[in-house]
């Protein structure tokens, strides 16, 4: 049996064809932030993936005690800067799970930085670790700055949801004239 | 009122994907120069035209009867 098809496409209505416009990107984050910012985020960062706080302090101190044989790494947060006064300059926060501790703070170029001890962990196993804060920490300081500046617009957040790979999902919307 | 619309995925590793619709032609652009400055700099962009995508479609089939 012959038959005929054609095909109608949105291109073929009345309307404006840039009312289908959007587009994609890919952000690079840059986090800048007050120390109060930052080790709110820290906490986020540390609660979501089982760590607890042992300690925030403004001491100009070593972390906390680890053996002898402890390994331990430094490491960056590339793209990012904290804000401090003289007074708060010295701040750091540590938290703790199964033996490793991560202590973040403020290295001598303004850059947030962390250091990683534990014992009986290679030095790729605290790498590791530390990397894994470290992206968590900027993913809570995007989510609470996107939060904050969705507010300040008076955009709305109608859907959020963290998916089964702990990535946020926002749905935002706002309206103009 | 023309409704705007953002879809944001921050991953676990701190990348952010953004999605933005509802714009007209380059107003697109300007509403992701206002997420730069929330969060950073793109590092890739691509624009996308839905009235390629397959939902949008309309099909039709006409019989010849003999």
């Amino acid at each position: 049996m012959s038959g005929l098809t054609f095909r109608i496409d949105p291109k073929d209505w009345d309307g404006d064809p840039d009312d289908f416009m959007s587009c994609v990107c890919i952000l690079t984050p840059v986090v800048i932030a007050a120390w109060p910012a930052f080790s709110a985020a820290v906490m986020a960062a540390a609660t979501s993936l089982g760590y607890t706080l042992v300690e925030e302090t403004k001491k100009v101190s070593e972390p906390a005690a680890q053996p002898k044989t402890a390994n331990h790494i430094d490491l960056e947060i590339p793209q990012s800067e904290l804000v401090m006064d003289t007074l708060n300059r010295d701040q750091r926060i540590a938290v703790a799970r199964d033996g490793v501790t991560v202590t973040f703070a403020r290295d001598a170029r303004g850059k947030a930085s962390l250091c990683v001890t534990g014992e009986g962990y290679s030095e790729a196993e605290l790498r590791a670790r530390g990397e894994e804060l470290s992206q968590r920490l900027v993913q809570k300081y995007v989510y609470g700055r996107l939060m904050e500046e969705m507010r300040s617009r008076r955009f709305v957040v109608v859907e959020e949801e963290t998916d089964e790979n702990q990535a946020i999902r926002l749905k935002v919307r706002h309206w103009e004239n | 009122m023309r409704q705007r619309e953002f879809e944001i995925t921050i991953g676990p590793d701190g990348s952010v994907e953004l999605q933005v619709k509802g714009y007209k032609g380059k107003r697109c652009l300007e509403a992701v120069k206002m997420f730069e400055q929330m969060v950073g700099g793109v590092q890739s962009q691509r624009l996308t035209d839905e009235y390629y995508d397959p939902e949008e479609e309309v099909q039709y089939r006409i019989e010849q009867r003999s």
